[in-house]
Order: structure tokens, then C-alpha cells, then sequence
């Protein structure tokens, strides 16, 4: 029993190097940590291209709360 | 979305993560929770179709736009197999699509060509939020793109696009072949071809792009295939003696415009509406979207394009050819890969061969030609349309004008026997390679021409039309003839065919007592019946030796019908006896009855279709040949009898002749021999084996009327090749022939030599014994004076030793030639005339004999 749930585990990380490579490749910019979430929230039943839209967003608004917050002001494309 | 909730710490996590700065500030984080479930509640991105090849491949051209290298998507290959064989995730395909759809959108170049086509853009109203999501993700440019720049110069300069809503009506009018009010059809007559082209009017208010411009070239094509259809309907519509055929491709057409018209009215109600004031702007945004463009009016009217184009072809083609042609054109469009185009064809010809059908039902069951307008692929010849087969009532008159003409020559009635039967099935109707339709084949073409010629026949030239009438009958309660049923109607075509022929073979042979009439030919023409030959033989011999001016026909038929009375041939059916007849050929000066008799055997129709009037020529010739051989085989018996007989009696007296006795008969021995051998050899290895296959053909009763033309023609042919032994070298056909022919003369002038020594021989005899009766003392007559034996010896003897000798050689030659005859029949009586070899010896002693003179002039030295 032990030995299966081993197993598991062990294939599960392999898919998730796996992906982490894929992201890696097409230089999506995501940790390992986000991408298991991510990868997570896709079994779960989320629609792919929606999720895209979620991380993209939050990238972006992360960014405009850089360019607000700190005083050394990143300019705004 | 139910989901929505238990994925609420996965996403504030997420949140978490990717805007640390809301780890401390609660409201900015609800708000960007809230947002985040806003987007995935949303409808992006739901329109897919779960396939990881075509995902895959969208990935792998991205990678190699980015590094053409290639290396990169090569390893993504590598990754994504090595991804498939992980049993852990259930939706692979959707990760890998979140993590393209994210590097996507890293890469804005690329987000053009790839993204709009997957997914619709995300609706105006899909979310309240002016998010920046909205923005185009195009990175606005400080500067303008040239386009802008150059609408610019154009709305400073005054003319701006022609608005679309104006233009899409013009092209709705073009459609339908109309001009519109900015663009215009006209066609130029340009020498004999006719030249059609848009004219986009000039207007000095707007501008129609060049785009736009072939964007209504492309829709008004359709326009100008429709106005060519139209006129084409229209024309055949209004017009008289248009085929069947072409009646019904015109209907199934204006079918096909109907559906055009509904179409263009759909299309007509689906034009956005302006409001009075044509403003372009006015019309409000969502008729935008819904309503018609020239765009959405080229995706609906593609497939009419194609429909169109075919429909075009049909009537380009309908204006050459006509009828099965016609079909036949159009039949060539069905094997096509295209599903579209093969499913028009199909329907069309469905249509169109309807009337094809009815003609063909028509043709197949009762034998009836019904095409006014000559679409068929059987043709009927006009100048034989109306000529049915000449009654036997009217054949007893033309016989007794015959007997009154008296020797008329037999050209004469040719003409008119040649409108017999033969020619009605040979010419009556004609078969027509290029209008049966491909889909028939050309061995069911066959097929159906001939049941349809064997049904007429067995109507109008057996006067069987009871038969055929209850057969159609029976005929019309199966299905009706279809194109989409090919199987079934080669099944049809199969039963119609094997009845009618059957039935043909029937009327023939039963009705028509073909074989009865087919004997007769065999016992009379060709002496098949040997008493009955013998006794027309001696009949007619003393009369025939005449000149052949002295005869008469009336002595001849009495003597013909003499020779039937006392012979085997009066149990022959009258209607056979009936037909026999003896007449005289054309004769010239210097003739003898023997060169001019010959015996007739008179056909009528339709008995005539099988026994043509060359096949009687034919007979005739072979009936010339054997009676010259019965005539010769006669005189030889009859020299023969004398011979033997005068053995006894006759030369008793002469002891000193009868070596010369001896030798006559051995020459006529050899004669006699080589007659037989001929004899035997036409008649049992010629005639009867012909005679056994015909038999056996007609006892089969298959194929048609054609077939039993053929079979009695072959037979006929064969017949005469080997009984007149003709080679098939050009120009020498008959060389043997003539060596027989000489054998034959040699033997009548070696018959009359010996009747004239014959006769001597008597006369010496009575002198010998009139000598010797005085010498006893009695008185019998006045005494000759002797010396004439010796005198009159040689010159009686020469030419019999002559003949004799020359009929040697010449059966010699025609032995050799026979040796190399290239028929085996031929080359086997040559092996039956020289079975002992006789002849072969006869050769090589003479050989020797030389040798043997050669070498005695050789020794005295």
C-alpha cells in the first residue's frame, strides 16, 4: 500500500519536472510552486486559457502595484 | 460555477504568489480574488475541441518562430511524449494549453495570426469591469500604422470608402445578374465572344478599395454562372423540339434556381437596415455583428459558386450534345472525390435520366423505339421505319411473275429481297456509341439493343406481338428503371435479354421451322440426300448434255419434280418442297445445260434474317461444285459398268486389245478413287461435322439472333473454304480449286475418248465376227475391209493414254498442293488421296527411272 502511494508520488513529481521544462521552454515565467497550483486548479476542472487570463492579470497588476508602491517609480509601459 | 468555492484557497494562494503585496493588504487581495473568479467564470476560451495533436503542433510552430533552430521544439516533442506516458494527470491537454495560452500572451507578435482564430474575442459586455484585459493587447504604438495614415489622407482628401451596406446591395443585385447602382455588369460583344466585366462606377464621393473591388469579383462570378442558367432555362423553355433529356435537366435546373432565389431572399433579409438619414455609423453595433457583410456573403454563397460552376458546365455541354450524350457528360462528374460535387451529379442525373429510363423501359420490354427527339442510343433508319417484312402472300407473287418472265436473271429480284428481314434487323436500328451512357457500359448497351431489336422483331417481323404485349405487361408490375439503382436494372436488363432471345430462338425454330429449312439446304443444295441427287442425276443427265439454249424451265421443274416423286424427298414437308426450285443461270454462247443448271431454295422473311441473300449465293456456288462432282462421280460409274461388263462380252473377241483394256481401267480405277475420296471427303468431314456444331448451337439456344446469324454463317463459310479447299493466300485463293476443276474436264475428255474406243472396239468386234460367220458360210452382212485395226489403233489409243497419264499428274500437283495447304481439313484429304502413297512413289520412281537412264548412258564408256 505504502509502496503505491510511493509511486504516486514519485511519478507525480516527474510530471510536474516534466511541466516545470514545458513552462521553462515556452518561457512562461512560472515557479514550480505556481505551476503545481496552477496544474492543480486544470485537474480540478478550471478552463486552461481562463486560468492564462488569471495569471496574466495578477502578473499585470502585480506590476502596476510596483510601479505605484515603491517611490522609485518603474515607469509604465 | 460550483467549483468556485473549493477553488477559493487554491486561488488566494495563487494570489498570494504572484502579488506578494497583497499578503498584507486583505481588500486588494478579496479584490483580486473576486476578479480572478470573474475571469474564470467567464466564457474565455471554452470553445475547444479537445486535440493534443493540433496543440501540439500550434506549440511547435511558436517554438520555431521564436528559435528557427528547431532544437527547441524538438525537445518540447520529447517532453510531451515523455508527459503522455505519465499516468498521473487526467486533462495533460489542458495544462499544456494553460501553459501555451501563457506563453502566448508573452509574446504579443504572435498573438495575431494564432489566437483569433481559436477563440471568438471575449464580448463587450462579458465583463462590467473595465479590466485591462480589455485593452487590446496589441501594444498601442506612439506612432500610426501607414493604414491610418493613409485613411487619414484620404478623409482629408474627401473620399472616403464607399459605406458596405451600399455595396452589399449592389452585390445582392449582382447575384442575380442586375446591375447595381456603383458596380455594373457589362458585357461587350468582342468579335464572336461575348466578354463580361464589372465596372465599378466612378463616383467622385467615395473610393471601393482594391480588396473590396475582388471581393466583388469573386460574388459576382456567381452572379454572371446564374444569369448564363437562367437564360439557358429560359431559352430551352420558350423554344420547341428541345429532347427530353434537356426538358428535364431545364426543370431539374430551375429547381436548383428556386432554392437560389429562397437563398438570396434570406440573404436580402439579413441586409443591415439603414436608418434614412445613410449614415453608415448609424447602424447600430450589434447589427454589426449579426447582420450581412460581403464577407459572410462569400461564405454563404460559396457553396452556390461550386453548385453554380456545375450547373454552368451542364449547360455549356447541353448546348453541343443532346440526349445519352448528355448524360453521359454528365455522369463524367460523378466520379469525383469531392462529396459536394458527386452528390449534385448524382442528384442530377437522377433527374435527368428519367425520361432516359422511360425510353429504355420502353425499348426493353416491348421492343418499341419512343425517342422524338433522337436522345437514345438506339437510332432507327427514317427509310426503313415503315417497312415491315414482305408477307409470304406477296412472295407467291413475285414467284409467279418470275415464272412468267421466264429465265429472268436473278439480279433482278434482289433488290427487293434484300428488304427482307436480313436488312430489317441488320439496318433498321441503329446502335449509337456516343449516346449510351457511361453508366450503362458498352456490353449492357449491347445487350439492351439487341433484347430491344429481338422484341421489335419478334413483333413486327413474326407477327408474335401477343407474346410481347403480355410480356410488357407482366414487365410493368416489377420495379421501374433508376439510375441510382444500376445493380437492379443490369439485373433487368439480364432477364429481358435472356427472354426475348430465348423467345426468338423459339419463334425460329418452332415457328419458323429454321431447322427444317437449314436441312433442306444440306439434302438439296448440297446433295446431302443421295437418292434423291442420283435420281435427279439421271433425270436430267441426256438433257443437260445439250446446249443451254435448248432448255426450258418448265422441262426442268417437271423433271426436278420427277426426281422428288421417286425419291425419299416426297416425305419431306410440302412447305420445304415448295421452295425448291430449278432454274437456269445467265447463260452465254457455246454453253452446255450442265454449266447453267442449278437448283434453288427460295426463303422468305423472316427466315431470310438467318439464310441472307449472300448465304444463298453462297449455296449456290457450293451446290455448283458438288453436282459438277456428282456428275463426274455418274459418268464414271456408268463408263465403269460398261468396262467391267464389256469384259465379258465385248472383248472375248479381242484378246489382242486387252492390255490396252487393262490400262483404261486401271486410269479409271485411279479416277475413280480420287472422286470418292473427294466426295467422301465433303460430305462426312465437311458438311456433317459443320452440320453437327450448328446443331449443337441451336439446341443450346443461346445468345441472340446476332449469335445464330453468326453460328449459320460460320458454318456457311467454313462450308465453302473447305469444300472449294480456298487458301487464304491473296490472289491464289482458288489455285487448287482450278486443279480440281481441270481433274474434272480431264476426266469427261477421258470418259469420251474411251467411249470412242469403246465404240471402235464394238465394231471390230462384229466385224470379227461377221469374218468369222463367213467363214463358216453364213451370210450377216456385207463384209468391211480389214486393216482398219491397225490404222485406226493408235490414234484411238493416244488420247486415252493421254487423259489417263495427264490425270496422273495433275492429281499429282493437287496432291502436293494439298500437302501444304494450310487448312488441316485440306491437308488430311491429301493425305486420303495418297494414303498408299501412291503418289509420293510414283514421284521417286520416276526419280529413280532418271537415274537409272543416266547411269546406263553412263556405262558404255
Amino acid at each position: 500500500m505504502s509502496s503505491k502511494e510511493s509511486d504516486r508520488f514519485i511519478s507525480t513529481q516527474k510530471t510536474l519536472d516534466i511541466l516545470y521544462e514545458m513552462s521553462q521552454l515556452l518561457n512562461a515565467q512560472l515557479d514550480k510552486e505556481t505551476l503545481t497550483t496552477c496544474v492543480r486548479m486544470i485537474e480540478s476542472g478550471v478552463n486552461p486559457e481562463a486560468l492564462a487570463a488569471v495569471i496574466q492579470e495578477l502578473r499585470r497588476e502585480n506590476s502596476a502595484l510596483a510601479g505605484r508602491a515603491p517611490a522609485s517609480a518603474a515607469p509604465q509601459r | 460555477m460550483s467549483s468556485s468555492t473549493n477553488l477559493l484557497p487554491t486561488l488566494e494562494s495563487l494570489v498570494y504568489s504572484l502579488v506578494p503585496a497583497s499578503r498584507n493588504d486583505e481588500p486588494l487581495k478579496n479584490e483580486l480574488v473576486a476578479h480572478c473568479q470573474e475571469i474564470l467564470t467567464s466564457r474565455i476560451g471554452q470553445s475547444h475541441e479537445p486535440d493534443i495533436g493540433h496543440l501540439a503542433d500550434l506549440v511547435k510552430r511558436q517554438l520555431l518562430q521564436s528559435s528557427p533552430s528547431g532544437t527547441a521544439s524538438l525537445k518540447f516533442t520529447n517532453l510531451l511524449s515523455r508527459l503522455l506516458d505519465q499516468p498521473v494527470l487526467s486533462r495533460k491537454q489542458a495544462s499544456i494549453q494553460f501553459l501555451h495560452s501563457l506563453a502566448l500572451s508573452r509574446q504579443p507578435s504572435t498573438l495575431v495570426p494564432f489566437l483569433p482564430s481559436l477563440a471568438p474575442p471575449p464580448p463587450a459586455r462579458a465583463s462590467p469591469l473595465q479590466s485591462p484585459l480589455e485593452k487590446p493587447p496589441l501594444p498601442k504604438s506612439t506612432a500610426k500604422s501607414k493604414a491610418e495614415l493613409l485613411r487619414e489622407y484620404r478623409e482629408q482628401s474627401g473620399r472616403p470608402h464607399l459605406p458596405e451596406h451600399l455595396l452589399l446591395r449592389d452585390t445582392l443585385y449582382l447575384l442575380q445578374g442586375i446591375s447595381g447602382k456603383y458596380v455594373q455588369l457589362s458585357s461587350q460583344s468582342d468579335s464572336n465572344q461575348q466578354e463580361h466585366r464589372l465596372e465599378f462606377v466612378d463616383n467622385p464621393r467615395y473610393v471601393i478599395s482594391v480588396p473590396t473591388k475582388t471581393l466583388i469579383h469573386r460574388l459576382s462570378e456567381v452572379g454572371y454562372l446564374y444569369s448564363r442558367v437562367d437564360s439557358f432555362v429560359r431559352a430551352r423553355e420558350g423554344s420547341s423540339g428541345v429532347g427530353m433529356i434537356e426538358q428535364s435537366l431545364c426543370h431539374h435546373l430551375q429547381t436548383k434556381l428556386t432554392e437560389y432565389y429562397r437563398l438570396i431572399a434570406v440573404l436580402e433579409s439579413q441586409m443591415p437596415s439603414v436608418n434614412s438619414s445613410g449614415d453608415a455609423n448609424a447602424i447600430d453595433l450589434r447589427e454589426q455583428e449579426t447582420g450581412l457583410t460581403l464577407r459572410r456573403l462569400d461564405v454563404w454563397i460559396n457553396e452556390w459558386r461550386l453548385r453554380m460552376r456545375m450547373m454552368s458546365v451542364c449547360v455549356e455541354g447541353a448546348r453541343d450534345s443532346q440526349g445519352g450524350a448528355l448524360v453521359n457528360l454528365i455522369h463524367s462528374y460523378t466520379d469525383n472525390g469531392d462529396p459536394f460535387v458527386r452528390k449534385f451529379t448524382d442528384q442530377l442525373l437522377e433527374e435527368v435520366s428519367k425520361p432516359f429510363f422511360a425510353t429504355l423501359h420502353k425499348w426493353l420490354f416491348s421492343g418499341e423505339l419512343y425517342d422524338p427527339f433522337n436522345e437514345f442510343f438506339v437510332s432507327m433508319d427514317p427509310g426503313l421505319a415503315h417497312v415491315q417484312y414482305m408477307h409470304p402472300s406477296s412472295l407467291t407473287g413475285n414467284i409467279n411473275q418470275l415464272a412468267n418472265d421466264g429465265f429472268v436473271s436473278p439480279d433482278q429480284d434482289d433488290p427487293r429481297n434484300r428488304r427482307g428481314g436480313f436488312a430489317i434487323w441488320e439496318a433498321k436500328y441503329r446502335f449509337q456509341q456516343d449516346m449510351l451512357p457511361m453508366f450503362v457500359g458498352e456490353a449492357f448497351g449491347r445487350k439492351i439493343f439487341s433484347t430491344g431489336k429481338s422484341l421489335n422483331f419478334i413483333r413486327y417481323s413474326c407477327h408474335d406481338s401477343d407474346w410481347v404485349v403480355t410480356r410488357e405487361k407482366m414487365s410493368n408490375t416489377g420495379g421501374s428503371l433508376k439510375y441510382s439503382d444500376i445493380a437492379g436494372l443490369e439485373r433487368s436488363i439480364d432477364a429481358a435479354y435472356s427472354t426475348a432471345s430465348q423467345r426468338l430462338f423459339d419463334v425460329f425454330l418452332e415457328k419458323f421451322k429454321l431447322l427444317d429449312h437449314l436441312s433442306a439446304l444440306k439434302n438439296y443444295m448440297m446433295l446431302g440426300q443421295g437418292d434423291f441427287a442420283d435420281q435427279l442425276m439421271i433425270a436430267l443427265g441426256p438433257s443437260l448434255s445439250r446446249p443451254a439454249n435448248t432448255l426450258f424451265r418448265h422441262n426442268l421443274t417437271a423433271t426436278l419434280e420427277t426426281a422428288i416423286r421417286s425419291s425419299n424427298a416426297q416425305s419431306d414437308p410440302t412447305d420445304v418442297l415448295r421452295r425448291l426450285d430449278a432454274r437456269m443461270l445467265e447463260y452465254s454462247h457455246g454453253e452446255i445445260g450442265w454449266d447453267v443448271f442449278t437448283l434453288e431454295y427460295k426463303v422468305d422473311a423472316p427466315i431470310d434474317t438467318v439464310i441472307d441473300p449472300d448465304a444463298m449465293i453462297k449455296y449456290l456456288k457450293l451446290f455448283n461444285h458438288l453436282w459438277q462432282m456428282k456428275r463426274i462421280e455418274g459418268t464414271l460409274s456408268r463408263g465403269w459398268m460398261r468396262v467391267a461388263g464389256g469384259a465379258r462380252t465385248t472383248f472375248l473377241r479381242l484378246p489382242d486389245l486387252e492390255h490396252s483394256w487393262h490400262k483404261i481401267r486401271i486410269a479409271m480405277a485411279e479416277m475413280i478413287h480420287v472422286i470418292k475420296q473427294l466426295q467422301s471427303y465433303c460430305h462426312l468431314e465437311v458438311i456433317e461435322c459443320s452440320w453437327k456444331n450448328l446443331v449443337e448451337f441451336l439446341n443450346k439456344r443461346e445468345g441472340d439472333l446476332d449469335a445464330m446469324i453468326d453460328a449459320h454463317r460460320t458454318y456457311l463459310d467454313r462450308l465453302v473454304k473447305k469444300i472449294l479447299l480456298l487458301s487464304p493466300k491473296a490472289g491464289r485463293e482458288e489455285s487448287v480449286m482450278n486443279q480440281v476443276k481441270d481433274l474434272f474436264a480431264i476426266v469427261l475428255q477421258f470418259q469420251d475418248s474411251v467411249e470412242n474406243f469403246y465404240n471402235f472396239c464394238l465394231t471390230e468386234s462384229t466385224r470379227r465376227d461377221r469374218k468369222l460367220d463367213s467363214d463358216r458360210g453364213l451370210y450377216t452382212g456385207p463384209e468391211d475391209p480389214d486393216s482398219s485395226l491397225v490404222d485406226n489403233l493408235p490414234r484411238l489409243l493416244r488420247p486415252v493414254n493421254d487423259y489417263g497419264s495427264q490425270f496422273s499428274e495433275k492429281v499429282q500437283s493437287l496432291v502436293a498442293a494439298l500437302q501444304t495447304h494450310p487448312d488441316l481439313d485440306c491437308r488430311f484429304l491429301g493425305v486420303r488421296l495418297n494414303f498408299t502413297e501412291y503418289y509420293r512413289g510414283k514421284q521417286q520412281k520416276e526419280k529413280e527411272k532418271e537415274k537409272l537412264e543416266r547411269a546406263e548412258t553412263a556405262t558404255p564408256r
